[in-house]
C-alpha cells in the first residue's frame, strides 16, 4: 500500500519569539494587544531592546515618552535601544 | 268545562249556591261582607287542593336537570323532550281552563256582592294562585319546564334559520332527516302549530304572572347552554377571523328575539307594541338579560379562546383575528388569572418535556413571545407565562448554541430569529436606550395592568416594556456576555470545519450581531474573522516563496489564527510522522521569514487532508481529518499494529485510537485481526458492498461532529477537578457512599471558600467519568474507589 498526501489544510496558532510571555509595562500576553489596540500582530507588534527585553512597540514609545531624563528600560534600566534585527 | 264545574262545585258549594241564587243581593251589607270572607276561603281552599295538584301531577319527572340537559343528544332524550312538552302544554292549558272559570266566577260574585274595585279581587286570586302553585313546587319541574323551551328554541331557531337562509338550502342537507324544529318528518312539519302553541302558552303565563316564576330559571340555563354550543360550533379552531362580531350579532337576532317572543307572544310582530305599558316591564326585563347574556358571551367566547391559545400561538400570525377578539374581551371582564394560568398549564403540557427538541422549544417560545406580546403589550403576562419556559430552556445544556444557531442559520431558510435579526431595528445597549425609548415615548405610557401580585409587577415591567424579540431570547440565558462567549464557540467550530478562506456568511452574520449587541461584545469574533483573511494572504505569499516550494512534498494551507482571540481549544493532539513533520517544518519556516520573530505552534488534530491510497490495483482518493491520514501512513510500513504500540508512537490514548480506527475498519482497509490487534487488508476483498460506493467522493465526517473546542462539560468536569481529592478522602474513610451524599459533602466544603457551584448532575458527570478511567466503581448505587 502507498499512502499520498496531495494537500493539507492545517490549522495552526502563531505566537511572538520571546524570552517573555506578557509585556513588562502593560502586563498583557505579547500575543495579545497593548491597552490602546484592537487588533494583535501586525497591528500591535512587539519590539526588543538590546538589553533583549521586549515590549509592545506602543507600550514602550508611551513609556519613553514619559521618561523626561535618560531613557530606560523599564525592565533593568539600562538605557534604551531599540534592537532592529 | 263540564269536569271543570263538577269539580268546583264538589269543593265550593256554598259559592255554588251563591252563584245559582239570585236572592243574595238582598242581604244586609254585613252578611254580604261575611258569606264574601268564606267564599273567598272556599275559593283558596279549591285552588290549593285541586288546581295547584292536577297542575303539578303534570310534573312527574326524576332526573337532575343537568343530567338532563347531558342526555339531550339521543333521539330517545328527543323523544322524551317532546313528551314533556306536550305534558307542559296540557298542564298550562288546564290550569288556564280551571283559572279562566274560577275568574269569571269571581266577576259575577263581584257583581253581585256590588263590589266596585273588581281589579283588586283578581289581583287577590292572582296572589292566591301563585302562591299555591309555588309552595307545591315538585322536585324536578325543571325538566318539564326545561323541555317546554328547549323545543320552544328550536322551533324557534328551526322558523327562524329557513326564513334567513332560504328553503332549497335546508331541502338540500336535510333529506330525509325530520324537522329539526318539531322533529317530525319534514313533510308534515308541525313548526307552525308549534309555534302558535307555543305563544298561547306563554301568553296565559305573562297573563298569570307566572312565566319568570315557573320558566326563569329553565329559560336562563337554556340560553347558556345554546349560547355555548353556538359558540363550539362557530368559532372553535377557527383563529383566522374575528367572531366577536357575529356572536353578537347572533344573540341579537335569534336569542334575544325568541326571548321576546316569549315575553310578547301576542304581539311578536308589531315592534310598536313593545312600548305599550305591558310591554314596558318585560322589555326592562329583556333589556337586564340582554347585559346578563352578552356578558355571558364575551366571557365563554374569551374562555373558549385562552383554552384553545396554544393553537393561536402556533398559527400566530395568522391568528390575529382571535387575539383581537380575546382583547376586547379582556377590556370588559377581567381574564388575567384565567389567561395565565391556563397558558402556563398548555404551555408546560405542550412543549416542556424531554420529549421535545430544543430548537422546537425555542420556537414555541418565540411563537408565544409574538403572539403573547400582541395580546398584551405591558409585558406583565409574557413574562409570567414564560417564566417557566426560561427556565426550563436555561437547563438545557444546548440551549445557547440552538439560539445563535437559528439566529445566524439562514441556509436551511430564514428562521423567526434570524429574521428578527435581520431586521437589524437594534435595541441599544442595555439600559440607556430603554430609559431613552421611555421617555420619548412618555406620550403613549400606559399604566401597569391591574390584578396581578404587585410583586411580579415590580420586577417584570422595567425590563420587558421595551425589550425585543431578540433580547427577550438572549434573556433566557442571563446574560448577553455568556450568549456572545456560546457564539464565540460556535463561530469558532464553524471556520474549524468549514476550513475556508472566504466565510462571507459568517462576516454577514457578525455585521448583524454587531449591530445588535454592539461591537465591544464581539471584539473577538472580529478577530477571528480577521485571521481568516490574514491566513488567506499569509498562505498566498508563502506558496509564492519559491524555496519553499521547490523543497515541498505536498501542499500545506493554514488557517493561522490569534489563540487569545479564540475559544480555548480541547486537548487532543496527534504526533505527525516524521516526513510529514519536517513539510511544517518547511511551512513554518517560510512563516517565520515573512513575519520575523513570529512563529507557529501547529494544531494537528485540526484539518483535512487530501490523500491518495494504492492498494492492490485500486487507487482511492479521500480526503481525511488529519489524525486517520497520519494512522493509515503508518500502516505503509508496517501492515499489522497492535492498539498500544500505535498509540505511543502518534500519542493518541487507545481508547480514543480505537475509535479512529472504526473509520478505517468501516471501509474495509483495516481489520481488527485479534482483540487490540489491526491489520491491513492489502487484497481486495471479494467484491464487498462497500467498494460500490463512491468512496472516493468520501469526505468524512466522523470527526467533523466533534468540536475542536473544550466543551462546556468538559470546562465544568476541570472546576470540579479541585474536589477530586476530598472525594477520594471521603471514599477512603467511608469507603462506599451514594451520590447525594457526595454532592452533600462537598457543597460544604465548597461552602467553606472554594467557590465552585455545581448541581448534582455535574457531579454525576464527573463521577461517571472516573468511573470510566477506572478511578471509581459504581455499583449498586454507590460510589467506591477502585481498588
Ligand atoms: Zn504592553
Ligand atoms: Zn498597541
Ligand atoms: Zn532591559
Amino acid at each position: 500500500m502507498k499512502v499520498t498526501i496531495k494537500s493539507w489544510m492545517g490549522v495552526a496558532s502563531w505566537r511572538w519569539i520571546a524570552n517573555d510571555e506578557n509585556c513588562g509595562i502593560c502586563r498583557m500576553s505579547f500575543e495579545s494587544t497593548c491597552p490602546e489596540c484592537a487588533l494583535p500582530g501586525d497591528n500591535c507588534p512587539l519590539v526588543w531592546g538590546v538589553c533583549t527585553h521586549c515590549f509592545h512597540m506602543h507600550c514602550i514609545v508611551k513609556w519613553l515618552n514619559l521618561q523626561t531624563m535618560n531613557k530606560q528600560c523599564p525592565m533593568c534600566r539600562q538605557a534604551w535601544k531599540f534592537n532592529f534585527h | 268545562m263540564e269536569i271543570v264545574w263538577s269539580d268546583f262545585s264538589e269543593s265550593c258549594p256554598i259559592l255554588k249556591e251563591c252563584l245559582d241564587s239570585s236572592d243574595l243581593a238582598k242581604e244586609t251589607e254585613d252578611t254580604l261582607e261575611y258569606i264574601y270572607e268564606v267564599l273567598w276561603i272556599e275559593i283558596g281552599s279549591f285552588v290549593r287542593s285541586k288546581l295547584a295538584p292536577t297542575f303539578w301531577s303534570c310534573f312527574k319527572h326524576n332526573q337532575t336537570l343537568a343530567k338532563f340537559e347531558k342526555d339531550g343528544g339521543s333521539a330517545e332524550a328527543l323523544q322524551q323532550q317532546y313528551k314533556l312538552f306536550t305534558n307542559f302544554v296540557n298542564a298550562v292549558k288546564s290550569l288556564d281552563a280551571y283559572y279562566q272559570f274560577v275568574r269569571t266566577s269571581l266577576e259575577k260574585l263581584d257583581g253581585i256582592c256590588q263590589r266596585a274595585d273588581h281589579g283588586k279581587s283578581l289581583a287577590k286570586l292572582n296572589e292566591l294562585l301563585r302562591s299555591a302553585l309555588l309552595s307545591q313546587l315538585p322536585t324536578h319541574f325543571n325538566n318539564v319546564v326545561y323541555s317546554f323551551y328547549s323545543v320552544s328554541f328550536r322551533v324557534f331557531f328551526n322558523l327562524h334559520q329557513s326564513t334567513s337562509m332560504g328553503q332549497d338550502n335546508e331541502d338540500l342537507d336535510e333529506s330525509g332527516m325530520p324537522c329539526k324544529g318539531c322533529n317530525q318528518e319534514l313533510e308534515k312539519c308541525q313548526c307552525q302549530s308549534l309555534l302558535q302553541t307555543i305563544n298561547e302558552v306563554n301568553q296565559k303565563l305573562v297573563d298569570l304572572e307566572l312565566l319568570d316564576r315557573l320558566a326563569g330559571q329553565s329559560m336562563t340555563f337554556l340560553v347558556q347552554q345554546r349560547i355555548k354550543e353556538h359558540i363550539k360550533n362557530t368559532c372553535h379552531g377557527i383563529f383566522d377571523r374575528s367572531h366577536l362580531k357575529n356572536l353578537l350579532t347572533w344573540l341579537e337576532d335569534v336569542v334575544i328575539c325568541w326571548l321576546m317572543q316569549v315575553f310578547h307572544s301576542k304581539v311578536s310582530a308589531d315592534p310598536d307594541a313593545m312600548h305599550t305599558d305591558d310591554g314596558s316591564k318585560s322589555t326592562d326585563v329583556i333589556q337586564s338579560l340582554k347585559v346578563k347574556l352578552t356578558f355571558y358571551v364575551y366571557e365563554n367566547y374569551a374562555l373558549s379562546v385562552i383554552d384553545q391559545f396554544f393553537s393561536i400561538i402556533i398559527d400566530f400570525p395568522d391568528s390575529i383575528p382571535a387575539i383581537e377578539d380575546l382583547k376586547i374581551c379582556m377590556e370588559k371582564i377581567n381574564l388575567r388569572r384565567q389567561i395565565i394560568n391556563t397558558l402556563k398549564s398548555s404551555l408546560e403540557a405542550r412543549i416542556l418535556h424531554p420529549g421535545v427538541n430544543t430548537m422546537d422549544i425555542l420556537t414555541g417560545y418565540v411563537a408565544a413571545i409574538k403572539a403573547i406580546r400582541y395580546l398584551d403589550s405591558s409585558g406583565v403576562i409574557l413574562e409570567t407565562v414564560t417564566a417557566p419556559i426560561k427556565e426550563y430552556l436555561r437547563k438545557r445544556s444546548d440551549t445557547v448554541r440552538c439560539v445563535v444557531t437559528s439566529l445566524t442559520e439562514t441556509e436551511s431558510g430564514p428562521t423567526d430569529l434570524s429574521e428578527e435579526l435581520a431586521k437589524g431595528d437594534a435595541v441599544k445597549d442595555g439600559t440607556k436606550g430603554n430609559v431613552n425609548d421611555e421617555l420619548s415615548n412618555w406620550e403613549n405610557w400606559q399604566p401597569d395592568p391591574f390584578g396581578l401580585d404587585n410583586t411580579v409587577q415590580t420586577r417584570t415591567v422595567k425590563t420587558s416594556r421595551s425589550a425585543d424579540i431578540i433580547s427577550m431570547v438572549v434573556d433566557i440565558y442571563g446574560s448577553k456576555e455568556l450568549f456572545m462567549s456560546e457564539y464565540r464557540n460556535l463561530l469558532a467550530d464553524r471556520l474549524l470545519t468549514q476550513l475556508e478562506f472566504n466565510p462571507e456568511k459568517e462576516i454577514r452574520n457578525l455585521e448583524l450581531l454587531k449591530l445588535r449587541f454592539g461591537e465591544s461584545l464581539l471584539h473577538n469574533c472580529e478577530v477571528m474573522l480577521k485571521d481568516i483573511a490574514d491566513s488567506k494572504r499569509i498562505n498566498s505569499h508563502i506558496h509564492s516563496d519559491t524555496k519553499y516550494v521547490e523543497n515541498k512534498q505536498f501542499d500545506i494551507s493554514s488557517l493561522i489564527i490569534s489563540a487569545q482571540f479564540w475559544p480555548s481549544f480541547n486537548k487532543e493532539s496527534v504526533e505527525l510522522p516524521e516526513e510529514i513533520a519536517n513539510e511544517f517544518q518547511k511551512y513554518t519556516k517560510s512563516y517565520e521569514e515573512y513575519k520575523g520573530n513570529r512563529t507557529l505552534n501547529w494544531r494537528t488534530v485540526t484539518g483535512k487532508v487530501a490523500i491518495s491510497i494504492e492498494l492492490g490495483d485500486r487507487v482511492l482518493d479521500m480526503t481525511v481529518a488529519p489524525t486517520q491520514a497520519v494512522i493509515i501512513y503508518h500502516f505503509q510500513n508496517k501492515n499489522e499494529w497492535s492498539l498500544d504500540d500505535l498509540s505511543t508512537l502518534v500519542k493518541i490514548p487507545p481508547s480514543v485510537l480505537r475509535r479512529r480506527m472504526a473509520f478505517w475498519q468501516s471501509h474495509g482497509i483495516i481489520i481488527e485481526s485479534q482483540p487490540g490487534i489491526y491489520k491491513l487488508i492489502e487484497d481486495e476483498l471479494p467484491k464487498s458492498q462497500l467498494e460500490k460506493l463512491p468512496i472516493n467522493e468520501i469526505i468524512t465526517e466522523d470527526e467533523d461532529n466533534e468540536s475542536a473546542m473544550a466543551s462546556a462539560s468538559d470546562q465544568r468536569e476541570e472546576e470540579l477537578q479541585v474536589f477530586w481529592s476530598y472525594i477520594v478522602g471521603m471514599l477512603t474513610n467511608l469507603d462506599s457512599l451514594p451520590i447525594e451524599r457526595i454532592h452533600q459533602m462537598l457543597k460544604l466544603f465548597a461552602s467553606n471558600g472554594l467557590g465552585v457551584e455545581f448541581t448534582q448532575d455535574d457531579l454525576k458527570d464527573f463521577l461517571q467519568r472516573k468511573v470510566r478511567d477506572h478511578k471509581l466503581i459504581y455499583s449498586g448505587g454507590v460510589y467506591q474507589l477502585a481498588k
